[in-house]
């Protein structure tokens, strides 16, 4: 074993093409991630202006209906892991506003820097392995058994099933040693810029590289199995191209095209709100109606009234409203579980859910934020009922008292990671064998 | 001793029927066959890399199989395309590798290196920067440090420069002196005639005419050619 891994480390560092390739993964990584580290910290000055502004803000307002009407923001944070992964998350940058509106707002904003901010392509730490070092590694599968001159050759020296094992065994050994070490050097040096990951985020990025490292063994063995199946041709590299873009961009994006379709089952958040202003307006005809029947009601009273319909609206509209936003999200968790179980079928789907999640601005991410907004929302309500009709047009007071207007979004595991880490296992032990079978055909043909 | 019983064949056009010889210890026999595409065959069997229509092959006494074990016996192979042994790794690392993990004996390589004038310089070289006569010599030296007994050679020194040709000779008689074994398959009798020890011919699937070199060299060898191998 110690001759095959000292034979492939130089095989595979000491081709100058191979350096080239790694320190271009290495240097893009690096950059990526400085990028990312810039973002966070960007990020941190913004929350600061915006906690401010927030603040602010509520020394303006004179009345709590006022304050009830145009609420307060609530800002998006995403845990520091994010960085790795700031073009790989389903939202973008989000924002919400509580108010006593019906309708939950989500939104994005273009406003100033944000504008210049151009997301997607890969562009971030867990794009560039995924991309290149996919590519990398097929490349690499497909050099590794040289040629079947070369395998026969070697097979006067040793037997097929050992060459095959040892010399697969000692090339993913020094791949994945240079790609776990890379991801670690990166998770340092980020640490070292400033940033502190809890116990869990270093968990989570753990299990993250111990993912990407399975999902490079896959193309590695991937490209070996092509390589095989074409019969070493030297019309391979087409072949390796077409393997590699099916894994990277076809299969990922008939995943999102199914799930876009399973979506399309879901009621649209329009009809939702629609109901919701339904039943809200109701009650301000029946308000208006009652009014319309006691026209000599004095000023006063017709406070309390106001009071009384709203607690009543608290008590029963309400809830119903709150209950069809719970069933709706309930609906968007169901297609995002479904999705998520698809992911887990193929390595390279799961590994967009997987980093989507891990920068926790996945779907996961998304579903927690909106649970944390209807309950915030309720709170507030609650809020602004009591000071409405209770502190007789006082100071007004702010709700928010720590960082409840701050939604710290948590990096989170998807609950299949195992599964998806199991199957993308399976997937490379098969195609490890497969090749070695078909292989065993090629230099023993019947 | 290599010794092949009543071996028969079946690829194509080609076909052996039943055929049976014998290699002893310290001989170069050379079997001449007119297609290269069926010595490529031939020699795929008797590596082991196919499976005879019937019949068996034994080096010395250990009879060979369609398995996954060493045999006691060297095979060379021409070397088509040089670019077939690319690895990537420098030729000195390449022999080093195969030393430790094949288990070969250094000093054999570089004794073998030695007699074919290989300039050390090359062993800091990778396959590609080689020139293919450079590379026969490392494949040569590689093919035949192993101690073994026998020696099944494909048509080697063909396309070879005669330089290396002649040097390749002088291993050939080398080893014959050391008593190994050697089978020798070609199409080129003036070759065989300068040095095998005996030399058989196939045709129509059928081991025709056995004879030893001596006596070939006293016919006509131009007539021998058009007989079986034209």
């Amino acid at each position: 074993m110690l001759a095959f891994l000292r034979f492939e480390r130089q095989r595979l560092f000491h081709e100058k093409k191979n350096l080239i390739f790694l320190i271009f993964i290495v240097l893009f990584s690096l950059y990526f991630v400085w990028s990312g580290l810039n973002e966070y910290r960007q990020f941190q000055v913004e929350k600061k202006i915006f906690i401010k502004f927030e603040k602010e803000k509520i020394s303006q307002f004179t009345n709590y209906v006022q304050y009830g009407t145009f609420g307060f923001r609530l800002l998006y944070e995403t845990s520091p892991l994010n960085l790795f992964f700031v073009n790989s998350g389903v939202l973008q940058d989000v924002e919400s506003n509580i108010d006593t509106f019906e309708t939950i707002k989500v939104e994005s904003s273009f406003k100033g820097k944000k504008l210049f901010i151009k997301r997607g392509y890969f562009k971030d730490f867990a794009g560039i392995p995924f991309i290149f070092g996919s590519l990398f590694m097929l490349y690499l599968g497909n050099l590794a058994l040289v040629s079947p001159a070369h395998i026969r050759f070697m097979m006067g020296r040793l037997p097929l099933k050992k060459y095959y094992a040892l010399t697969t065994l000692a090339r993913l050994f020094w791949l994945n040693l240079f790609f776990i070490l890379f991801g670690l050097s990166l998770f340092l040096l980020v640490q070292a810029g400033g940033v502190r990951f809890s116990k869990s985020e270093s968990n989570m990025f753990m299990l993250y590289l111990l993912f990407m490292v399975v999902l490079l063994d896959f193309f590695y063995l991937l490209g070996q199995l092509t390589a095989v199946l074409v019969r070493f041709r030297k019309i391979f590299f087409l072949w390796l191209f077409i393997v590699w873009f099916i894994c990277i961009f076809l299969l990922p994006e008939i995943s999102r095209i199914s799930v876009f379709n399973k979506s399309s089952a879901l009621d649209s958040a329009e009809k939702v709100n629609l109901e919701k202003f339904r039943v809200l307006m109701d009650m301000e005809k029946r308000f208006r109606d009652y009014l319309k029947e006691k026209p000599t009601i004095p000023l006063d009273q017709i406070r309390q009234l106001q009071k009384k319909f709203a607690v009543n609206f608290l008590n029963n509209s309400y809830l119903q409203n709150m209950g069809r936003e719970s069933k709706y999200l309930r609906e968007v968790g169901k297609v995002i579980s479904g999705h998520e179980w698809q992911s887990v079928l193929f390595p390279t789907t799961f590994y967009y859910f997987l980093s989507g999640e891990a920068s926790g601005k996945g779907y996961y991410g998304y579903l927690d934020f909106m649970d944390y907004i209807m309950k915030l929302r309720n709170r507030f309500i609650q809020f602004y009922m009591q000071k409405r009709y209770e502190a007789n047009d006082a100071v007004v007071e702010s709700f928010v008292k720590g960082d409840e207007n701050i939604f710290h979004s948590r990096s989170q595991l998807p609950n299949t990671y195992w599964i998806g880490l199991l199957a993308a296992i399976f997937y490379a032990v098969a195609f490890f064998v497969l090749a070695y079978w078909q292989l065993r055909r090629l230099v023993y043909p019947s | 001793m290599i010794t092949l019983k009543n071996l028969s064949l079946e690829h194509g056009d080609f076909y052996l029927s039943a055929v049976s010889l014998q290699v002893r210890s310290g001989e170069i026999y050379f079997l001449l066959n007119r297609q290269s595409l069926s010595n490529d065959f031939l020699f795929n069997v008797l590596s082991g890399f196919r499976a005879p229509a019937g019949g068996e092959i034994f080096y010395d006494d250990c009879r060979q199989v369609q398995a996954e074990r060493l045999l006691p016996a060297a095979f060379i192979d021409k070397i088509v395309d040089v670019t077939d042994f690319e690895t990537e790794a420098r030729i000195g690392d390449w022999i080093d590798f195969l030393c430790r993990g094949g288990d070969l004996r250094r000093e054999n390589v570089l004794q073998t290196l030695m007699v074919l004038n290989f300039n050390e310089i090359n062993l800091r070289k990778k396959v590609r920067d080689l020139t293919p006569e450079i590379f026969r010599q490392v494949y040569l030296a590689l093919c035949l440090a192993p101690d073994v007994p026998n020696v099944v050679i494909n048509d080697f020194s063909k396309g070879t420069e005669k330089s290396l040709e002649m040097k390749f000779n002088k291993l050939l008689w080398q080893k014959k002196a050391a008593g190994r074994a050697i089978l020798y398959l070609s199409n080129d009798i003036i070759y065989a005639a300068e040095i095998a020890d005996r030399v058989g011919f196939i045709k129509n699937g059928h081991l025709l005419f056995e004879a030893d070199a001596v006596d070939i060299k006293d016919m006509d060898i131009k007539d021998l050619y058009y007989k079986f191998l034209n």
